[in-house]
C-alpha cells in the first residue's frame, strides 16, 4: 500500500515536532505546517491522504481550514485534534466532513490507527468512483 | 460531506438494487468491503462512546476529584461518537434512520446548556467605588470586598478608602486576545497529577497572565478611579491590592491564604499588581485546592480590591470565637506592632488576648510575646521587616481599652454577618481602628472526633464489640456469623432479601441488603444500603469493591442468611466483628460514619449529576419490544444500543439477501448435530469459497476460530437430567409462550449465524429456548479489542432462569468481564487485552454458550447448582487453563469496569 502522506497542522511547535517524529517511527510520511495558511499552501502543492488539524490556532482556526480543504477536488481525510473540547465545535467539525475528532493529550497509537483507517477509507472511496 | 454520504449510499443502493444483474464480482467485493468499513467505523465509535460513558460513571461513583474540563471533554467525545454512529447507521441503511437525528438533537439541547455555566457580572461596570458596594455586589466585587463595603455602610466601622476592579473587568481581561481559551487549552492538555507537572503548569499559566495585555478600556477605568482616590487622600497615594474572589463562600471553600495581596503599591504599578493578583488564581496550592473542592476554573472570578494603604502602628487578627471550640465564650485577639501581615505570616511571636464577649469586654487572659520584628511600609514602595527595639519588643502592642474596642467591633460584625468571623484590622497613627477585611472563620465541626475512617483506632472498635457482647449481649442476640469482611464498618436497618436483580426495584433507602451471591447487578442500589450481607462472595468481587467505595459495611460468607433473615426485621451488621445482631445495637453504631463523595455539593459534581441521567441509563433492553425505537431513546446510551442492534441487523440482512455467490450465507461443514451458517462480511475466508458449504480450515476469522474452539472443546453430553419439577416448568412455559415452541419459530431463528471478517465475528444463536449473541473484534490494535456477550431467555420459571444466569455471571466475572443483569438478560463485556487473552476469553464464552444452555432445568436444588458450578469451573480450568499471558496491569487506561456500560 506504500507510505501514507500526512500533514500535521498545529501552532505549538514543540508538540507538533514530537508528534511528527513519533508518527514517522510508525511508518507515516509527515509534513508539518504551523498555521492554516501554511497548510493550505502545502495542500495546493502536494498530495496528502490525511491531515491532522489543530482546532484552535491563531489566524485561521481549524474549522475554517477544514472548510477550505473540503472545497477542493479529491480532498484528504481530516482528523481534528483539540486541547479545548467543546461539543458544538466538535459536531460542526464532523458535520463538515472530518473523519474523526480527538482530544489532547492524544494516545499516539489511537491517532495512528485513526490515520490508517482514514487513509484506507479514502483509498476505497477512490476505487469506488 | 453530504456529497460523500450520497456517494456511499448510492454505492450501496447500486449493490442491493441489482441482486443478480451483470455486476462483476470485483465490484461486489468492493461494495462489501466498503460496507464492512462503514460498519467497522460504527463499531469503533460505539466502543469509544461506551468507554467514555464508563469513565464518566466510574468518576461519578469513585472518590477521585475531577474538573469541569473533564466533563466538557468527555461530553464532546461522547456527542461526536454518538453522532458518527448515527451517521454510519444511516448510511448503511440507505437513509432509513433519520429520526435518530431528532432524538440526538433533543438530548444535545438538554445537555449542552448544563455544560455552560452562566458567567456572572459580565455586564457590570469595570470599576466600583467601595462606598457604592454592599453585600449584593458579591458577584461583581467578590465576596471579601462586598462584605467590607457592606459592613462599612451598615455598622459605622472605618474601612480604607478605595475601589474594586470588578468581575466585568476580569472577564474583559480574560477574553482579551483569547487569554481564557489559551489557559483552558493548557489545563486540558496537561496530563498526569504528578506534583512536578502541576508546578510546571502553574508557572506556565501565571506567566501567561503576567505577559498578557490588559484591555485599554480597563486600564482607562482603573486610572480614572486612581485619580478620584488621589483627591480624597492627603499626601502620596499608596495602595493595598487584594484578591476578592467571586464564589469564595461556596461550601468549605475558605480559600484562606491561597490568593495574593500586595501591600504598599504605587499607582503607577497598579496594572501589574492587578495582573499579579489575577495570576495568583493559578498558584499551585490554589489550583490543587479548587480541583479537590470541585470548583470549576471559571467559578473563580478574581475581583481585585484596591484600598488606601493604612500605615499601621499596630494591627492583627480577631477571631470572634475560639476556632477549636465555638461554644467557648471568648473573643481571641492576636496583635503585633506594624502591619497585621506579621500575624498572618506567623514569623514572629504575637500578643495574645482572650476577651469576654460581653460588655465591657474584660480581658481575661493576656500573653505578651517577645516580638522581634515588625512589617512597615517603605517610603517608596513595598514593605520591609524592621527589628524592634528591646523595650518595644516586650511592650503590649494594644492596651486593654483597644482590646475592648476590637472585641466590640468583632461582636457587631459577627452579629451582622451571622457567624464566627476572622477579622483583619489595623490601628493608624491617629489611634483609629480600621477594618481591613473579614471572612467567615473555619471552625472544627462540633463532632470532629472519630471522623477519620483510617485513623479510627482499632481499640475503640474493640471496646464497642465488648460492649455489645457484654452488657448488651443479652438484649441483642447474635443471629448469624459471617466469614469475610468485604467492606469495613457497622450498619443497621430493616432487612431486604433480594432473590434476583429485579428485586432491587423494591429496595428502600437505609435497608440491609441480603443476597445469596455478591452479583454486580446489586450494586445499583448499594449507595442507599445500610449494609450488605451475602451468603457467598469474595472480597474482590465488584459488589465488594463498590461497597468499599461507598463505605457501606459488607459481610460475606454468611451461611443461611437468605433463609434466616426476614424482610423488615431490623438487624445490625457488624462487618468488622463478622456478626449480625438482632435489633439496633447503638454501642456498635457509635462512631460509624459515611463519607460523602469528596466532590459532593460542589458545582462540578452537581453538573455531572445533572447530565448523567441523559447519558448513562440504558432503558432500551429488548430489541423485540415495540418500544425499541428512536422515539423511546431517553439517553445517549439508548441511542448507542439502538444503533448497534440495527447496524448488526443491516449487515446481516445485506449479506443474507444479496445473491453474491462468494459471500452469501454458507453452511459450515461440522460433525455436531446443529446447523451453523456463515456470512462473510469481507475477509473472513482464507480462499474464495464458491460452493454452498465452507470448511473450518477455510475460515480466516481470528475471533470465530477461538469461539469455535470453545464451542467444540468439551463434547456436549446432551441435556442434563431434568428433575420432575424442572420438566413440568418447561412444559408450562412452552404452553404459555408459543415463541418457545419448536416449529413455530422462524426459519432463521433456528439456525446459528456467524457473521465474520478476519478480525470480527458475531454469533447469533438460539439453542432451544435460549438466545445468545457473541460479538467480538480481535486484532493487533489492543485498545480496540472487545467481546460482548448477551444471553437471554430460557424455558424454566424465573427462579431457575435467574439461578442459571447468576451462575454464568459469576463465571464471567471471575474471568474479568464487566457483567450486568437486567431481569433475565445478561450482558457482559471484556475489552482492551492483547489477542491471546481475547482468544482465551472467547473460548470460554464459546464453552459457556454450549454448556449452560439448559441448565435452568436443573437449577431448583442447591446441590445441583453447586454440582454444575464445580463442573463448569473445572472444565474451564482443565481445558482452557490460564490465558497465555495474563497482563499484570489489565486494560491500560480504563479504570474500574462499569456496572452499566454495556452495548
Amino acid at each position: 500500500m506504500g507510505k501514507f502522506n500526512i500533514l500535521l497542522v498545529d501552532d505549538e511547535a514543540e508538540f507538533v515536532e514530537s508528534l511528527a517524529e513519533r508518527l514517522r517511527l510508525r511508518g507515516f510520511d509527515i509534513a508539518v505546517a504551523s498555521d492554516g495558511a501554511g497548510a493550505l499552501a502545502l495542500l495546493r502543492e502536494h498530495r496528502f491522504q490525511g491531515v491532522v488539524l489543530d482546532v484552535m490556532m491563531p489566524g485561521m482556526d481549524g474549522l475554517a481550514v477544514l472548510r477550505e480543504i473540503k472545497k477542493g477536488d479529491d480532498p484528504p481525510e481530516v482528523i481534528l485534534l483539540t486541547g479545548h473540547a467543546r461539543t458544538e465545535a466538535a459536531l460542526e467539525g464532523i458535520q463538515q466532513g472530518a473523519f474523526d475528532y480527538l482530544i489532547k493529550p492524544v494516545d499516539i497509537d489511537e491517532l495512528s490507527f485513526r490515520l490508517q483507517d482514514a487513509c484506507e477509507k479514502r483509498a476505497l472511496m477512490l476505487q469506488q468512483q | 460531506m453530504l456529497r460523500i454520504l450520497r456517494n456511499i449510499i448510492d454505492a450501496f443502493k447500486g449493490v442491493s438494487g441489482l441482486p443478480e444483474a451483470a455486476q462483476d464480482d470485483e465490484e461486489l467485493r468492493r461494495a462489501f468491503k466498503l460496507r464492512y468499513m462503514q460498519f467497522r467505523r460504527l463499531l469503533n465509535a460505539n466502543d469509544k462512546a461506551l468507554k467514555t460513558i464508563s469513565e464518566m460513571e466510574s468518576v461519578q461513583a469513585g472518590n477521585k476529584p475531577f474538573g469541569m474540563s473533564f466533563i466538557r471533554s468527555r461530553c464532546a467525545l461522547l456527542f461526536v461518537n454518538v453522532y458518527q454512529i448515527i451517521q454510519h447507521l444511516d448510511t448503511l441503511s440507505g437513509g432509513r434512520h433519520q429520526a435518530l437525528y431528532d432524538t440526538f438533537g433533543r438530548l444535545q439541547e438538554t445537555i449542552s446548556p448544563l455544560l455552560e455555566s452562566a458567567v456572572p457580572g459580565e455586564d457590570a461596570e469595570l470599576v466600583l467605588d467601595l462606598t457604592a458596594i454592599d453585600r449584593r455586589h458579591a458577584e461583581v466585587a467578590g465576596v471579601k470586598m462586598a462584605s467590607l463595603g457592606d459592613i462599612a455602610r451598615q455598622l459605622d466601622i472605618a474601612v480604607p478608602a478605595g475601589f474594586v476592579i470588578t468581575s466585568a473587568a476580569y472577564h474583559r481581561f480574560m477574553q482579551h486576545r483569547r487569554l481564557q481559551e489559551e489557559i483552558h487549552q493548557r489545563i486540558q492538555s496537561h496530563d498526569g497529577e504528578a506534583l512536578d507537572r502541576l508546578y510546571e503548569l502553574s508557572s506556565v499559566l501565571q506567566q501567561l497572565v503576567m505577559a498578557a495585555e490588559v484591555p485599554p478600556e480597563v486600564v482607562a477605568a482603573i486610572e480614572a478611579a486612581v485619580d478620584k482616590l488621589r483627591k480624597q487622600v492627603d499626601g502620596p497615594l499608596a495602595l493595598a491590592v487584594r484578591s476578592s474572589g467571586v464564589n469564595e463562600d461556596l461550601p468549605g471553600a475558605s480559600f484562606a491564604g491561597q490568593y495574593r495581596s500586595l501591600l504598599n503599591v504605587r499607582p503607577g504599578h497598579l496594572i501589574d499588581a492587578f495582573k499579579e493578583v489575577v495570576a495568583g488564581k493559578f498558584g499551585a496550592t490554589a489550583m490543587t485546592y479548587r480541583f479537590h473542592r470541585g470548583l470549576r476554573d471559571e467559578d473563580i472570578v478574581m475581583c481585585v480590591g484596591c484600598l488606601q494603604m493604612v500605615d499601621a502602628v499596630c494591627g492583627g487578627v480577631v477571631y470572634t470565637r475560639n476556632p477549636l471550640d465555638i461554644r467557648e465564650d471568648t473573643i481571641i485577639i492576636n496583635a503585633v506592632w506594624g502591619l497585621p501581615k506579621m500575624v498572618v505570616d506567623g514569623r514572629s511571636a504575637v500578643d495574645h488576648f482572650e476577651v469576654a464577649r460581653q460588655a465591657p469586654h474584660r480581658v481575661r487572659e493576656r500573653r505578651i510575646g517577645a516580638k522581634t520584628v515588625a512589617y512597615r511600609c517603605l517610603a517608596e514602595e513595598g514593605i520591609c521587616r524592621n527589628e524592634l527595639l528591646e523595650d518595644q519588643s516586650h511592650a503590649p502592642s494594644i492596651d486593654d481599652d483597644q482590646a475592648a474596642a476590637l472585641a466590640r467591633m468583632a461582636v457587631d460584625i459577627e452579629n451582622y454577618c451571622g457567624g464566627p468571623q476572622d477579622i483583619e484590622w489595623a490601628i493608624d497613627s491617629d489611634g483609629h481602628i480600621v477594618l481591613l477585611q473579614c471572612r467567615p472563620l473555619s471552625v472544627a465541626p462540633a463532632e470532629a472526633q472519630a471522623s477519620d475512617a483510617d485513623a479510627a483506632p482499632v481499640s475503640e472498635a474493640e471496646v464497642a464489640h465488648d460492649a455489645a457482647a457484654g452488657e448488651e449481649g443479652a438484649v441483642h442476640a447474635v443471629l448469624l456469623h459471617g466469614q469475610v469482611t468485604a467492606a469495613r464498618g457497622v450498619g443497621a436497618g430493616p432487612v431486604r432479601v433480594l432473590k434476583r436483580e429485579a428485586d432491587t426495584m423494591r429496595f428502600a433507602d437505609g435497608e440491609v441488603m441480603v443476597v445469596q451471591q455478591s452479583l454486580p447487578g446489586y450494586a445499583v442500589v448499594l449507595h442507599r444500603a445500610a449494609a450488605v450481607v451475602a451468603e457467598h462472595g469474595s472480597v474482590s468481587s465488584h459488589l465488594a469493591n463498590v461497597a468499599r467505595e461507598y463505605q457501606v459495611p459488607a459481610l460475606f460468607g454468611v451461611e443461611g442468611a437468605m433463609s434466616r433473615l426476614a424482610d423488615g426485621q431490623t438487624v445490625t451488621v457488624d462487618a468488622d466483628g463478622l456478626k449480625i445482631h438482632d435489633g439496633k445495637v447503638d454501642a456498635l453504631l457509635r462512631g460509624r460514619l459515611r463519607a460523602p463523595h469528596v466532590m459532593a455539593g460542589t458545582p462540578v459534581f452537581d453538573t455531572l449529576a445533572q447530565i448523567m441521567p441523559h447519558i448513562a441509563p440504558l432503558t432500551l433492553l429488548d430489541p423485540d419490544a415495540p418500544t425499541f425505537a428512536p422515539a423511546h431513546c431517553t439517553s445517549l446510551h439508548d441511542i448507542i444500543r439502538y444503533c448497534h442492534e440495527k447496524a448488526v441487523q443491516e449487515m446481516f440482512a445485506f449479506g443474507r439477501d444479496n445473491a453474491f455467490p462468494m459471500r452469501s450465507s454458507k453452511q459450515l461443514v461440522v460433525d455436531v448435530p446443529m446447523q451453523w451458517w456463515i456470512l462473510n462480511l469481507d475477509d473472513g475466508f482464507s480462499d474464495e469459497v464458491t460452493g454452498p458449504k465452507v470448511r473450518l480450515e477455510n475460515i480466516a476469522s481470528i475471533p470465530m476460530q477461538a469461539l469455535w474452539q470453545g464451542i467444540t472443546k468439551v463434547p456436549w453430553q446432551g441435556p442434563p437430567p431434568i428433575d420432575g419439577k424442572g420438566f413440568m416448568s418447561v412444559m408450562f412455559q412452552a404452553t404459555r409462550n408459543t415463541a418457545l415452541v419448536p416449529g413455530v419459530r422462524s426459519s432463521y431463528a433456528q439456525r446459528n449465524y456467524f457473521m465474520i471478517a478476519k478480525n470480527y465475528c458475531s454469533l447469533m444463536s438460539r439453542f432451544g429456548f435460549h438466545f445468545s449473541t457473541v460479538e467480538s473484534y480481535v486484532s493487533e490494535r489492543v485498545p480496540e479489542n472487545y467481546i460482548i456477550f448477551r444471553f437471554k431467555g430460557g424455558a424454566a420459571d424465573d427462579f431457575r432462569k435467574m439461578r442459571r444466569i447468576q451462575l454464568i455471571a459469576e463465571i464471567l466475572e471471575e474471568q474479568g468481564f464487566a457483567v450486568s443483569l437486567t431481569e433475565d438478560a445478561l450482558r457482559a463485556r471484556f475489552e482492551d487485552f492483547p489477542m491471546e487473552v481475547m482468544c482465551h476469553r472467547l473460548q470460554i464464552v464459546g464453552y459457556l454458550t454450549m454448556h449452560t444452555r439448559q441448565l435452568d432445568m436443573v437449577m431448583s436444588r442447591n446441590a445441583m447448582v453447586e454440582h454444575y458450578r464445580q463442573r463448569i469451573k473445572s472444565d474451564i480450568e482443565e481445558r482452557f487453563g490460564r490465558p497465555p499471558e495474563q497482563p499484570a496491569a489489565g486494560p491500560q487506561q480504563r479504570s474500574s469496569p462499569s456496572i452499566q456500560g454495556q452495548a
